[in-house]
């Protein structure tokens, strides 16, 4: 990027960027804790996610402002206004990642009132490993303005699909086996279905970054794995 | 007391200057005690306008400190001659801050309000090197943690020491203790923290181990057990004085001890590789040379199945890898044992190698149409390093795609499967996962049902020196050449 002739237009700029890092580091940081939850019946853990799910809507109404704000006083061009774009979409991308950690977390605190489902759980948590990597390395790309990096994680989504669609037949298998698992079956099933969507707000994330410094979209079609059909 | 020379305000190579007060804070909070009032003291002697507002940051009785200071600070000088002598030999703070082995950070803050605003002004080789850490970039590109950020912001803006604890994400995922220090104003203003990470991984990770260890031995050790007890039961017993079922019983009590006994070795063997997964492997191993190894070890067991193998490996020296020789010899015979076991009779066992391969190609897919699932995939990594490729292929049954996240987890076995005698301990697949992680290699499986599995491994390949470089080592030619390699 080119120095900016006002300094402050820069920093403004480049503080946008570091307000979503640190948004990130938060949706991280609750992705997590929703994962520790329900592998490790925390019920305290589980509402201290549920919580702190505020901080991230606040967070991202502020970097939206900042961001409109941004774009109405300085007009920004090319590069700077996909830079601002970017990192509204990414917020929200963000913000998306934290309501379905919240959510995780209100599951998990009605699975600690069933018997414990350890076989399940431990799948739940290696799925959940998985995504959290993901997002990890979205965000490592965006901070370092990566593309490689952000490919790299766009067009590997299918291994959390063949988790999910793992999983899946598990919970039925055991659904099957034995009716009264039925309701705690349904709320992991919906854990996973959650970790699943969290995945997909990384391939978004990704798709935002390199549209953002390529100023293209990702033309190739994406490895999908199709979990219904199968 | 090497400890008296005055900080140096030359900063190490490029990061700008640093003020001397954040040196002189920087150094009490990391020695304390003693150690700190006497560099205090001689910095005084030196900068008394610089020691003041550091010794402020000692704690609550500031006014105390600085009495006293003044105390050792004249009796310092009745000891000045001596300790000259050692300062006149003591590098500079800036080259022992620089270099200590810890990640060490001092962050700078304007306003309170501005959560981004918080820079990096000073950060030793080890955090540049852990976190990435540009010239004077902001605290958020390197450090995410709510809690690791929240307690800076603490140090910075509330004066008041915070410790956290922090996991990173990752492979090979780092434990961390940070501790954030307040460290006042500089002479611009800015509020300023220091923040020291604590690598703590060897610590917990030894502790998670040894809970595993305990919960996995306990749990796998009680059938066989159990079934050991049952036997002595019954051959006091009944089967007393019946000598057909007694040597039938010996036989199968002798089994189950033997399985008993491989149990240990391999949950021993697991937990001594979790405990150094994150720590790479030094050597170097010719990885055909480690199959050719494996494949005459197992010769005799392939024969008694009446399974041959077809070995397409490279020439000697292509494929060397970074590695530990016994682990990767390790993974290579988990996963040839594991392809004899479900071959059926008169089937074929294919391991490849394949040198050179890209992070894209080593990744890629052979037979579009199997299932395919990577189960472990290296970290991101910035060098773009070569790979080299092992692939074991069975011709059995193959293994249902829903199965297939699971191989890796200890004791899993695929359901409705023979996996004919059942003299496996369930472990060789997590075995082989924690090696190849901690080479930093990744592992994947291709499975098409009624047809097959194949494993696949690929480890970073060893670096190899440029022809030039190997030929000018201090003009010293070929003989230069030997403690190389």
């Amino acid at each position: 990027m080119t120095e900016h002739t006002v300094k402050s237009y820069g920093e403004e700029l480049n503080h946008l960027t570091a307000e979503v890092t640190r948004m990130g580091g938060l949706a991280e940081a609750q992705v997590a804790d929703a994962i520790e939850c329900i592998a490790r019946r925390d019920a305290g853990l589980a509402q201290s996610v549920v919580g702190r799910d505020e901080r991230l809507d606040t967070l991202q109404v502020e970097i939206e402002r900042k961001a409109f704000r941004l774009i109405a006083l300085r007009q920004p061009m090319a590069v700077d206004l996909r830079h601002a774009v970017a990192a509204l979409k990414i917020s929200m991308n963000l913000e998306r990642c934290g309501d379905l950690a919240k959510n995780i977390g209100k599951r998990a605190l009605i699975l600690n009132d069933a018997e414990p489902m350890s076989a399940l759980t431990r799948s739940i948590e290696r799925m959940g490993r998985l995504v959290q990597g993901r997002l990890k390395d979205v965000l490592d790309a965006y901070t370092a303005s990566d593309v490689q990096r952000a490919i790299s994680v766009w067009s590997s989504d299918e291994e959390v699909d063949e988790h999910y669609n793992s999983i899946f037949r598990e919970l039925l298998t055991y659904m099957m086996g034995d009716p009264r698992t039925i309701n705690a079956c349904t709320h992991l099933l919906f854990v996973a279905k959650n970790l699943e969507r969290i995945g997909d707000h990384a391939t978004n994330i990704a798709e935002n970054i390199h549209f953002e410094l390529t100023g293209e979209e990702i033309i190739s079609q994406r490895p999908k794995l199709d979990v219904i059909a199968q | 007391m090497p400890t008296v020379s005055p900080p140096s305000p030359v900063a190490p190579d490029r990061w700008g200057g640093p003020l001397a007060g954040a040196w002189a804070g920087a150094w009490t909070a990391i020695a304390g005690g003693p150690v700190a009032l006497v560099a205090m003291t001689a910095l005084g002697a030196a900068q008394p306008g610089v020691a003041l507002p550091a010794a402020v940051l000692l704690g609550g009785g500031g006014i105390f400190l600085l009495r006293r200071l003044r105390r050792l600070i004249e009796d310092a000088s009745l000891v000045a001659a001596p300790a000259a002598a050692i300062a006149a030999r003591a590098p500079p703070f800036a080259v022992i801050l620089e270099n200590l082995p810890e990640p060490l950070m001092v962050i700078a803050a304007e306003e309170a309000d501005d959560l981004t605003g918080r820079r990096f002004v000073f950060a030793n080789a080890a955090a540049r090197e852990r976190f990435r850490i540009r010239e004077s970039a902001l605290l958020v590109t390197a450090v995410r943690s709510p809690q690791v950020l929240e307690a800076v912001d603490e140090s910075l803006f509330g004066g008041v020491e915070r410790t956290v604890e922090w996991t990173g994400v990752g492979s090979q995922g780092r434990d961390w203790t940070a501790h954030a220090r307040p460290l006042g104003r500089d002479d611009r203003g800015s509020q300023l923290a220091l923040l020291v990470l604590r690598d703590e991984t060897d610590v917990r990770r030894s502790e998670r181990t040894r809970a595993d260890f305990l919960a996995n031995a306990s749990h796998e050790l009680r059938t066989p057990l159990a079934s050991l007890s049952g036997f002595i039961e019954t051959l006091r017993g009944h089967a007393k004085e019946d000598p057909g079922a007694r040597d039938k019983f010996l036989g199968i009590m002798q089994a189950q001890a033997e399985r008993m006994s491989r149990l240990i070795d391999d949950l021993m063997s697991l937990s001594r590789i979790e405990l150094n997964e994150h720590i790479a492997p030094a050597g170097r191993v010719d990885l055909a040379m480690a199959a050719q190894d494996v494949i005459d070890a197992l010769a005799p067991q392939a024969r008694d199945k009446q399974v041959s193998f077809d070995a397409i490996l490279p020439p000697r020296g292509s494929a060397v890898v970074e590695g530990d020789r016994d682990q990767i010899v390790q993974v290579v015979q988990n996963l040839v044992d594991n392809a004899i076991k479900y071959t059926p009779k008169d089937g074929v066992v294919r391991v490849e190698i394949f040198p050179g391969l890209t992070p894209a190609t080593a990744v890629a897919p052979r037979d579009p149409s199997a299932a395919r699932l990577s189960l472990l995939t290296p970290d991101h990594s910035e060098s773009e390093s070569l790979f080299a490729g092992l692939r074991v292929g069975d011709k059995g049954p193959g293994i249902a795609r829903e199965h297939l996240p699971r191989l890796t987890e200890r004791f899993y076995r695929v359901e409705g499967q023979k996996s004919g005698d059942r003299s496996g301990t369930g472990l060789g697949l997590a075995i082989v996962k924690h090696i190849v992680n901690r080479h930093r290699g990744g592992l994947h499986v291709e499975s098409t049902q009624g047809e097959g599995a194949t494993f696949g491994v690929y480890l970073p390949m060893a670096k190899t020196l440029p022809d030039k470089d190997l030929a000018t080592v201090d003009g010293a030619g070929p003989g230069g050449v030997v403690k190389l390699s």
